[in-house]
């Protein structure tokens, strides 16, 4: 990880600001209707697309691919986990809220632990 | 011949490319480049030099041939050109076809470039003509992920990026070895994602 705190609060606030988001926005789509399995997959991949999108703001100030990717795992994570709540249970807004911005903290913490074992010199061979 | 195409793609970013560009990724990634282009020595190529926000990272007093395929980027980058403390001369030029003799540079280096150059191998192959024997490639590149679920997640992004910029998925360190050069060196600065890439003719 980026160990300057401008970038280090700055992906935490991106992620969770973007989680919180796509958790609202699958409160606003699913409920108990739904087969859990769809909803997840389905959500999944709408959390992505909006993440891309909502990436543009945050890119300006904190990166590019350092700010990309940890959304997009966002995106993908809190679109999967609310929605499978949603079609279990009837939620509130302000708990798909938090659990998105869960979501959010989660992957960022996983992208951490991953970026420090695999950056710095590779051994070849290289790919 | 210039790819028109490319050429057009970047004339047109050009006017907002600092507002994208010029803040976050490059505080962010400052102290990478400034530690790569520390290498800079003797004759020296740089591409592509965009709209010049890179010349803050460079080492001052060298004498450094840039180019970039936009002329309306390079007439961004004038400014930036005029207030380095050393001599920048650049060109709008094609990676693909490069007007220098055969061995005319000591080092090459890149940044952010073969992301978007549309045929990676035959660019890398140009600058391998145009440097002297034993020659230097210095690479600063974002390029896909070999791991899950990165990989799928920028494969699929570069389905929208690619009509706006860059691709999101190359195989850079792959291109380079295909393009005959002997890799030194490959340091993740981000994931596998973003990276430094040393390299000799």
């Amino acid at each position: 990880m980026d160990h300057r705190l401008y970038f280090v609060l700055g992906d935490l606030s991106a992620n969770l600001v973007v989680g919180a988001l796509i958790g609202w926005f699958s409160w606003l789509l699913v409920d108990t209707d739904w087969n859990m399995m769809i909803a997840m997959i389905i959500m999944m991949v709408v959390g992505m697309v909006i993440s891309i999108l909502l990436w543009l703001p945050f890119s300006i100030l904190f990166g590019a691919m350092e700010v990309m990717v940890p959304l997009m795992l966002t995106g993908m994570l809190s679109g999967m986990v609310v929605s499978m709540y949603l079609a279990m249970e009837s939620l509130g807004a302000w708990t798909c809220l938090h659990i998105g911005a869960a979501s959010g903290f989660v992957s960022i913490v996983l992208i951490w632990i991953f970026n420090n074992a695999v950056r710095g010199t590779q051994p070849a061979p290289w790919r | 011949m210039a790819d028109l195409r490319t050429q057009a793609k970047w004339d047109k970013a050009a006017p907002n490319f600092d507002i994208m560009a010029g803040k976050g990724a490059e505080e962010r990634w400052a102290p990478f480049k400034t530690e790569l282009f520390s290498h800079m020595d003797g004759n020296i190529l740089f591409l592509a030099l965009g709209t010049g926000l890179d010349i803050a990272t460079f080492p001052t007093g060298k004498n450094i041939t840039a180019i970039d395929i936009s002329p309306k980027m390079l007439e961004v980058a004038q400014p930036r050109i005029d207030n380095y403390e050393g001599t920048i001369t650049a060109h709008a030029m094609d990676v693909h076809d490069l007007d220098f003799e055969d061995d005319s540079f000591d080092q090459v280096f890149t940044s952010c470039t073969f992301c978007s150059v549309p045929r990676p191998v035959e660019g890398l192959k140009s600058l391998r003509r145009v440097l002297k024997p034993g020659g230097e490639l210095f690479m600063f590149e974002h390029t896909g992920s070999r791991y899950y679920p990165f990989k799928v997640m920028m494969t699929l992004m570069t389905q929208i990026s690619r009509k706006l910029g860059p691709d999101m998925n190359r195989t850079t360190v792959a291109n380079v070895m295909a393009a005959d050069f002997e890799v030194l060196e490959v340091n993740n600065l981000f994931l596998d994602v973003v990276k430094t890439i040393k390299a000799k003719k």
